[in-house]
């Protein structure tokens, strides 16, 4: 499951993002962060990562990023593989090298399990293609996760990345996009929970 | 004469009524509880965060900033559209409205240069800024903000032609 914290939570967040997009790496390095650290860690938000790779030609390797952070989500490395793709987005966004950083976020064993799940979802190069949405052309046991994301984002509808949509006891509330700061969504948070 | 004034007063009647509806409409649009929630200060205060979030996505003021411009400009827009209607001190009140605006079309134009895909937050969350918005506010909003802001001057400055003419023949006596 690509979420953190507790389903029980009164507010449960859905973010969409593209794992190449600078502005969901702000987010969620400098916002998403802290609230995880937080208000999950508290079990006042349920967070939840929505897979929306974009179908724009800088994104080359947005796709099979969803594609191996799906992976790592099958066996509980999610957290991981998304802080290692935010903190190195600089870096695997110019060489494409994306397996380094699953690697270097999980024991030896647990990076054969997900190389494992990944076999075949390899594409022979940068995958980057026009369209609304970002998927490599060849299929993939993992795209389906990726594909069902999409689908709820195309509902939303998500315009660009990232694209929130917060949900509290069960009312959901208009879609948000774009960076937002820690304090003005903690104070949005507070002001929710007092209701 | 008397048609062509009659004409213009009337005009700038029904524009004014417009420009404060548009304030109205959207500081309503701002302050409104969300679903399901009934209106109380609590459900006010969470739709103004949830406005200052909007506020924050235009990433040009620090968060005290933005703060302040959320929580503060829909009741000011609301306070605006009221004073727009009552027509008191109409030369002022649509001044104010004419910045406004064009206030509100150039952080629209800033964000949509800077290719942010984010929601412009003019009549609560959910409409993106694209060429509609900003097409409505610059080719409709602003004009029409002008409009008013230059019927205003010009009803004074008839008034006071009027009033200058029917003291004059008193002087003179």
């Amino acid at each position: 499951m690509k979420a953190y914290g507790s389903k029980g939570a009164p507010i449960t967040i859905e973010v969409f993002s593209d794992y190449e997009c600078p502005m969901c790496r702000n987010l969620f390095e400098q916002t998403l962060r802290p609230m995880i650290a937080d208000y999950v860690a508290s079990g006042k938000v349920y967070l939840i990562h929505r897979d929306y790779p974009l179908g724009i030609p800088a994104h080359k390797y947005s796709g099979q990023a969803a594609r191996w952070a799906n992976a790592a989500a099958e066996i509980g490395q999610f957290e991981n593989v998304e802080v290692a793709f935010y903190d190195n987005q600089q870096a695997w966004d110019a060489s494409g090298d994306l397996e380094k950083y699953v690697a270097a976020a999980m024991s030896g064993a647990d990076f054969k399990r997900v190389q494992k799940i990944m076999e075949g979802c390899e594409p022979p190069g940068p995958t980057g293609k026009q369209g609304a949405v970002n998927l490599p052309p060849h299929p993939c046991s993992l795209d389906p996760y990726i594909e069902q994301d999409i689908e709820l984002g195309n509902k939303v509808p998500v315009a660009g990345t990232p694209t929130y949509v917060i949900t509290y006891k069960g009312q959901r509330l208009p879609p948000g996009s774009g960076f937002v700061s820690w304090p003005l969504l903690k104070q949005f948070l507070d002001n929710l929970l007092r209701q | 004469m008397k048609p062509p004034r009659n004409a213009g007063r009337i005009l700038l009647l029904v524009g004014r009524v417009i420009l404060a509806a548009i304030f109205i409409v959207a500081a309503y649009a701002k302050m409104k509880p969300q679903t399901g929630m009934p209106w109380t200060a609590g459900s006010i205060r969470v739709s103004l965060s949830m406005f200052a979030m909007g506020v924050d996505s235009y990433q040009m003021l620090p968060p005290w900033a933005v703060n302040a411009l959320a929580f503060l400009l829909p009741p000011f827009e609301l306070f605006l559209g009221l004073w727009l209607l009552s027509g008191v001190a109409l030369r002022l009140s649509s001044l104010i409205a004419l910045v406004m605006i064009a206030g509100f079309i150039v952080a629209m134009w800033s964000a949509y240069q800077r290719g942010l895909t984010i929601s412009c937050g003019c009549f609560g969350p959910g409409e993106l800024i694209g060429p509609q918005t900003l097409i409505r506010d610059g080719l409709e909003y602003l004009p029409l903000a002008f409009a008013v802001t230059f019927g205003a001057f010009w009803s004074r400055r008839t008034a006071e032609e009027r009033a200058r003419v029917t003291s004059s023949p008193q002087q003179a006596g």
